[in-house]
């Protein structure tokens, strides 16, 4: 009995040892976020790679966007982690600054690659004097308004906080006549507090309110300018009624279906928000504008500045491959590649410049509305603490005072105070 | 069979047990007492500083508060609901007890995941199914805010846990009562005990372990529940509806402060194993204590 098992284990391992071992290169590249469509072309990209590169096997993974920051930590503080990623490009200052990820300004090709890119949306990718990611896709958080209602009404787009106000108070409607509103003017994300912190900077950004002085010492969010950006929502669903009541649980989804079945007038998006909603409800329209400004600066209407996110490949610090993570960095975001988000409508904009200038970006829905935001458009500040001030700190704050828990200027001095004291312990 | 092979045989559970249980609990417990970064790793003893800083911060004093009610009031509702349906199972009407018995035991087999996501959409103000039946039952106003209503969120996520909960109980139940004693019903009816009284006086005390017993595991596996607050609330609207396990990650995950995080983690455990103990002690006496 003992022999023919003694004599199946010993076959099976010679077996085994026979198969020859591969001397393929495997990069791990992860993939966070994004719709279906940008999915399948990342796949083909990552195919084509490896048809280019016969020595090098690329394994894609996708992940949760929600979750992106918990992931990566996890796996970098235990050494592990994938070889390419793609982040928001502020994680360049809190990963970049602890190492995390490889600066790509020191591959010796870097300064021709550089050339690709619009120079101020790649310097959104820097950290102090280190280049930590190419970037990926580009956005400008704007007003997508619900065509329909607004044609309805007859009113057009805002551009100043009275008019928007108005334009939310005229679009809150009673339409079954059962004496409850069912159709609001503006519906905020609060049920992800990144996201409403991402919704509500813009309004602070384009009345000219800082977050951080410019040497990253300061909080300045709670300026007067701030206070009364705050105020304006905060009147908005207190007085005015305008807003979705139960904002505080929404997440991208309640928006979407909001918007689509025409409950909602106005959001404050990103470009992916077309697409979106393209994709639920197919012919629906928008008019998408730039958000709007406080009254007595409508002259910088068209300047003044939204909040720039953007999408970034890095390379993992402690890849083992790193000429290779860079070989499939530049061919995921090369300027043939760059041409998808022209030609598929992926959900950002393009980074590049021979994409946006090309004959096809002409056809490409608000594109030059998004160029020209862009243009002015500003990061949130590069400091490594700014994620965690944005979520743990700006957000419950001001949505206590939208609510009416906190004076908007109480929730924004508050909140200054306990994000300055994360800043001072950085120190 | 050699002295040794027992042992042997033993090793990979073993070694399994030490890796998955004993190592992570050893280093989260050396966490607690250290200063640790997810950046920086472990850079020295606190002592109990992060122990302090978790009972000094208001939010775990909310959170604490929260769980407890979701976990106590929470368990002690569905087994309430359980035994009602436990009751009605027990009537021994033929077939439809077979059908109906499935039925209710669906919500414990749904993935609390996936549980939760389907509440969330129930409950959505302006499109879910239970705003629509309560507002064309006039009871509430079309569009009443839920889930982002500080005020109401942690009572929804609570509805949540008892339908999926309640099952549990209406089959542990159900096993109470066939294994009661017809004898003593047959002994009532003679003495003429109503309805009521024999449930009062014959149904209730012989249901009194396992009603403990089940009392003890619910808090438990309440008190611990991660994924049903997670999915629906996240712990919000600005955190009315924060409990224990998810005020874990986010010390650890959000605000990335490994320290309090696992101090949090400790806190948790203590307070965990004490209800254990409780319940090994019932289990072992074969009733209450």
């Amino acid at each position: 009995m003992k022999r023919p098992i003694l004599m199946a284990f010993l076959l099976s391992i010679s077996l085994l040892s026979c198969g020859k071992k591969s001397d393929d290169i495997v990069l791990q590249d992860w993939n966070f976020g994004g719709r279906p469509k940008l999915i399948e072309f990342l796949r083909q990209r990552v195919y084509s790679f490896e048809k280019l590169h016969p020595g090098i096997k690329v394994i894609q993974s996708d992940k949760s966007w929600n979750m992106i920051r918990e992931i990566l930590y996890a796996d970098f503080s235990a050494g592990a982690g994938p070889d390419v990623m793609n982040t928001h490009s502020n994680f360049a200052a809190e990963f970049g600054e602890a190492g995390f990820y490889y600066p790509v300004n020191k591959f010796p090709d870097f300064e021709q690659v550089k050339q690709w890119y619009i120079p101020h949306l790649l310097e959104s990718t820097r950290y102090k004097d280190n280049y930590y990611g190419l970037p990926s896709s580009a956005i400008a958080f704007v007003l997508c308004c619900n065509k329909e209602l607004f044609d309805k009404e007859g009113i057009a787009p805002p551009k100043t906080w009275s008019q928007f106000r108005e334009a939310a108070k005229r679009l809150t409607k009673d339409t079954d006549g059962d004496g409850v509103p069912d159709q609001f003017g503006l519906v905020l994300m609060g049920g992800d507090k990144g996201g409403f912190a991402y919704r509500m900077i813009p309004l602070f950004f384009k009345a000219g309110v800082n977050v951080m002085s410019d040497d990253l010492k300061k909080i300045e969010f709670n300026s007067p300018m701030g206070v009364a950006a705050l105020k304006l929502i905060a009147d908005m669903y207190q007085v005015d009624h305008s807003i979705t009541p139960g904002f505080l649980a929404y997440t991208h989804s309640e928006i979407n279906d909001l918007f689509c079945s025409n409950k909602a007038a106005m959001s404050i998006e990103g470009p992916w928000f077309r697409g979106m909603v393209g994709d639920k409800s197919p012919g629906k329209d928008m008019y998408v504008v730039s958000v709007p400004v406080p009254d007595n600066m409508i002259a910088q209407y068209d300047t003044a500045p939204t909040l720039q996110d953007m999408v970034m490949y890095s390379i993992n610090a402690r890849s083992k491959h790193l000429k290779e993570a860079w070989e499939l960095l530049k061919h995921l975001r090369n300027e043939e590649a760059d041409m998808f988000w022209i030609t598929q409508d992926l959900g950002a904009t393009a980074t590049t410049k021979s994409a946006l200038n090309s004959r096809e970006a002409q056809s490409v829905n608000d594109l030059q509305l998004y160029i020209n935001e862009l243009n002015h458009a500003r990061p949130w500040p590069p400091h490594p603490q700014m994620i965690a001030i944005a979520s743990n700190i700006f957000t419950p704050y001001c949505q206590r005072a939208v609510v009416g828990e906190l004076s908007p200027k109480a929730a924004l001095d508050q909140a200054a105070r306990e994000a300055q004291e994360l800043v001072d312990a950085k120190k | 069979m050699k002295k040794s092979t027992p042992y042997l045989l033993l090793l990979p559970a073993l070694l399994f047990t030490v890796f998955v249980l004993v190592y992570p609990l050893v280093q989260n417990l050396i966490n607690s007492f250290s200063d640790v970064s997810m950046i920086t790793g472990r850079s020295g003893w606190t002592g109990l500083k992060n122990y302090e800083h978790v009972f000094e911060d208001t939010l775990f004093w909310r959170s604490f508060r929260n769980t407890s009610v979701y976990a106590v009031v929470g368990t002690g509702v569905a087994l309430v609901v359980g035994l009602a349906f436990a009751l009605l199972l027990n009537l021994k009407l033929g077939k439809i007890n077979t059908v109906m018995g499935c039925l209710y035991t669906i919500p414990w087999i749904i993935s609390p995941v996936v549980a939760g996501f389907a509440w969330k959409w129930l409950l959505n103000d302006q499109f879910g199914v239970v705003n629509y039946w309560l507002a064309s039952a006039g009871i509430v106003k079309h569009g009443t805010t839920w889930l982002g209503n500080p005020g109401t969120a942690l009572i929804c996520v609570m509805l949540a846990r008892i339908w999926q909960f309640y099952p549990f109980a209406m089959v542990m139940f159900l096993a109470g009562l066939q294994s009661i004693p017809q004898e003593q019903y047959e002994a009532a009816a003679v003495d003429g005990a109503t309805m009521v009284r024999r449930f009062f006086y014959i149904t209730l005390p012989n249901l009194k372990t396992v009603s403990s017993v089940m009392l003890v595991l619910g808090v438990i596996w309440s008190f611990n529940d991660f994924n049903m607050v997670f999915v629906m609330t996240r712990g919000g609207p600005m955190n009315s509806s924060m409990v224990l396990p998810v005020l874990v990650r986010e010390f650890s995950f959000v605000q990335f402060d490994l320290g309090k995080g696992s101090a949090l983690s400790v806190v948790i455990f203590a307070l965990l194993t004490t209800l254990s103990y409780l319940y090994l002690k019932m289990i072992s006496r074969g009733e209450p204590t």
